[in-house]
Parts: C-alpha cells; structure tokens; sequence
C-alpha cells in the first residue's frame, strides 16, 4: 500500500470512527439515563407501596388503645411521621430524621397524608439505591459499545479500502504505463546512443556538428528518464549490492557526461572535488543520486549561469544559479510526481528519487533556495 | 443536706405541677368519665402538631360550645357541656400544656421488632 493511500485511509478511518463513537455514545448515553430512571422509579415504586402500607398502619394504630403502639419496622427501608410543622414524632431512624434532609444514594418518599392519624401530616420512606442493576446497565452498554466499536471499525476498515481503490487502480494503472513505456524506450535509446557514439569515433570531421550534439543531449535526456522510471519501479524488487564506490571519480565522471548538456545552455561547471572519497552504497543509487541533482542544476539553470559542485568526505554540494524554488514548494518538493516547475519537461521525480535514496542509506538531506538566485541541495553523509 | 432538700423540693415541685391537671380537670373528667384519650386523639388527627392542639383546647375552653368542639354533636347527648371557668391564662395555658403532654402519643409509640 502506497504512502498517499495509507494516510487516506487513516483519514478517513479516524473521521469514521470518531464520527460513530460520538453518535453511539450519545445514544447510549440517552439510553442509560432513561433506563436508569426506569430502574430508580421501578425502586421507587417499592417506597411508595411502602408508604400506603404505612399510612394504613397509622390508621390502625391512631384506633388503638393498647398501651404500647408497635410502629412497624420494614426491612432494609427507614420509615419516619411528622407532624404538621414537619417535626419529627417516630420513625426506624437511630435519631431524630429531617424532613427536608437528603443524603447521595438514598432513595426517598416523601407524601403529605390527612387525616393525620397519630398526628402524621408527613410519612418519610427512604431506601438506598440498589447500584447492582445500574451497575448491570453501564456493564451491557460498555459492552455493546465494544462489539460496536469493533464491528464498524472492520465495516470502516473495508469501506475505506473501497474508497481508496480508484486511487491505487489509477496509480496503478500509471505505474504500468511507466513500466510499459521504459520497457519500449530501451531499445531505441540505447540504439541511438551507440550510433552517435559510433559516428563520433568514425567519422572525425561529424564531431562538432550542433545537429549531432543536439541529438546526443537528447538522447541522454531519454536515457537518464529511462533510468530514473525503470529505479522507481524495480525499487522494491531490486537487489542493491552494497559496495564502496571511489564517490569522487564518479562525481567526475557523471559531469564529464552532462558537460555536453551544460555547454549547450552555456553553463560554467565549478568543480571543488576532493580525491579519494568513498561512500558505502550500491553504484545504481550513486548514479541516481548524482545524476538527478546534476541535471535539476543545468535544467532549471539560466543561460551562461553556474553549476559548482563540491564533493568531500562530509558533504556532497550541488548548486546553481538558475530560477529557484518558492518557499512554500519546498515542502513537498520531495514528493512524487510534484514539480516547482512546470516550463521544463519532466515527470517530478527526480528529487523524489534523490530523498529515496537518501532515506535508504541514512544520508541527510538539504535544501536551502531563493528564487531567481538558485537553489543548493546538500547531501551530508552520516547524520 | 442541702442537695437533699433541693431533690425534695423538686419532686415536690413535680408532684404539684401533674397534681395540678388532676385537681383542675382529670379529676371531674374521671367524675363524668369523660375518655380523655379519645379526645386527645380526635385533636390529633384534626390539628397534627401539639402547638395547633394547645390553641384549639385553648379556644374551646375560653369559649365551650358544641361549635367550638372537638367532639361530635352526639357527645354532648352523653356527657354535659363543659362550664366556662374563671381560669387565669397561664394556669389555663400550663393545665393544656400538661394535658397534651400526659397523652402524648409518643409515649406509647415503640418500634416493633423486625419482621416484615
């Protein structure tokens, strides 16, 4: 799975979940606050039973002439009368009980009653809550707030990979348009190539002829392409073999190739390159990496400008004079496909191979630009 | 000695103060055999608080008619209606106070034993 698709399908799996999880909790939210005053009036019916019980106990007690009168004492519910004031005359409390008094976690039922028999104007019942089926509730709902939460995140899951698969049909079916169109460039480039190679060497007085170094320019601009398309898309596939490259005698060698390409746009190359640099890295990567600054540098470079190139044991610098890169381009001047600028040819991945490799061998990367001054890339070796 | 004579003259004291309901009123409604309890009980279940009983007792026995009365009409058919007395206010008010306080029902109010 590509990058571009990942992050999209992150996206749009983080905005899908967390948009599901408020509305379920929500719901669930309103579901137990209902449920639960459900189960408290269901307990609260139960104190108000209690209370009519207690209420006809009154009345047969307010009849009776027994010396004592027995008030009743429910199990597991406090009972108290009070009289017209709201003073308190008998109940199952310990201590006088206010009326008005209410404590977290208790239960209460509280009812005028007249005629007020034994003097009670006011019957108090009380419970405490009983927590377990609340308890019970929050305990299903959390439940199903997992099963939920684990079912619509495989539903999100799927339906992203749905969403995302236009995209990685059109990259894909890119890719195979790249793959196809460097499988039938190769042959040709690399026919014209060694032909104008053939008639330089052959034919001595052909040898400063513009029409002939056009097409040598040209044809090393279709070669470097074919390179640069044929890396992106054996990257995965491709066995890299880890050798020490003598850096500097490349360097030299890779500018000695674009000279031709630079002396057509008159540019000066500045060379301070320092012998004997070796860098631990597959040749191929090497290559990629210098040749893709080499050619940005002469191909977003002004007429008669400055290609310098400085190679030592820390750094790679490439620069130019040429137009530059806007500020805020920079930031996604590594991406794929994405170019500062559209007057030149190009497909926008040059610097993306060059971050690639980069990337791979744990070189840092460095990009400083102004426009219309150039822009200078540097390659620092060990981080 | 002194702590001696000051629990005599407190029980004295006591003694006087119930003695004094009883020779004031108990012991003609005993004559009669007027049921104070059913009395009080009726003031009960009308006025609730012992302030709003004190109050009613109190109009009625400034003013003793069959419409100032607790009791139902078919009362006064049995027992005679009561005369007014020439009762100084605080006597009257303590002599209330002391019949409330006498039946009180809390008295006879105990919890019963756990069953239900």
């Amino acid at each position: 799975m590509l990058r571009s698709e990942k992050r999209s399908l992150v996206r749009f799996l983080v905005i899908y979940l967390l948009s599901t999880l408020l509305l379920f909790s929500l719901a669930s939210w309103i579901f137990y606050t209902s449920s639960k005053q459900h189960l408290l009036s269901q307990q609260k019916q139960m104190l108000k039973y209690t209370s009519k019980k207690l209420e006809n106990r009154l009345r047969k007690l307010h009849k009776s002439h027994e010396d004592t009168l027995l008030y009743p004492n429910y199990k597991q519910i406090q009972t108290a009368i009070y009289d017209i004031d709201k003073h308190y005359i008998f109940g199952t409390y310990p201590k006088a009980h206010t009326f008005d008094a209410t404590q977290k976690g208790i239960l209460y039922e509280k009812r005028k009653v007249e005629p007020y028999y034994l003097g009670a104007a006011y019957i108090l019942v009380a419970k405490p809550i009983n927590e377990a089926p609340i308890v019970n509730l929050k305990k299903n709902i959390l439940f199903f707030m997992l099963i939920a939460g684990l079912v619509f995140s495989v539903l999100g899951y799927y339906l992203g990979r749905l969403f995302v698969a236009p995209m990685r049909e059109s990259l894909n079916r890119m890719n195979q348009f790249i793959q196809d169109t460097t499988h039938e460039l190769n042959t040709p480039i690399s026919t014209i190539l060694t032909n104008i190679e053939m008639i330089e060497a052959l034919n001595t007085e052909h040898q400063n002829a513009k029409e002939l170094k056009r097409i040598e320019i040209a044809s090393k601009t279709l070669s470097r392409i074919y390179d640069d398309l044929s890396y992106l898309n054996l990257n995965h596939h491709y066995h890299r073999k880890i050798e020490t490259i003598d850096f500097s005698a490349l360097t030299e060698e890779r500018i000695a190739y674009f000279s031709s390409m630079a002396k057509a746009k008159d540019i000066k190359i500045v060379r301070h390159i320092v012998e004997g640099v070796q860098v631990e890295m597959d040749k191929n990567d090497a290559l990629r990496l210098i040749d893709n600054l080499c050619s940005n540098a002469i191909k977003y470079n002004k007429h008669h400008g400055t290609l310098e190139v400085i190679l030592n044991h820390e750094t790679l610098v490439i620069s130019d004079t040429g137009i530059g890169i806007k500020k805020e381009d920079l930031k996604h001047i590594l991406q794929r496909f994405n170019r500062a600028n559209k007057s030149e040819g190009g497909f926008g991945i040059g610097l993306h191979i060059v971050s690639a490799v980069c990337e791979n061998y744990g070189f840092e990367l460095e990009m400083y630009s102004e426009i219309n001054e150039g822009t200078e890339v540097r390659v620092r070796w060990e981080k | 000695m002194g702590k001696i004579v000051l629990v005599w003259a407190l029980l004295l004291g006591v003694f006087a103060y119930s003695d004094g309901l009883e020779s004031r009123c108990l012991a003609c409604h005993k004559a009669q055999q007027i049921p104070n309890d059913l009395i009080y009980r009726r003031y009960l279940l009308k006025y609730s608080s012992a302030k709003n009983i004190e109050n009613a007792i109190y109009r009625y026995l400034k003013n003793p008619q069959k419409e100032h009365s607790i009791m139902p009409p078919q009362f006064f058919l049995k027992f005679p209606m009561k005369e007014k007395r020439s009762m100084d206010e605080r006597t009257l008010r303590q002599s209330i106070e002391q019949f409330i306080q006498k039946f009180d029902i809390k008295k006879k109010l105990v919890l019963e034993k756990r069953s239900h």
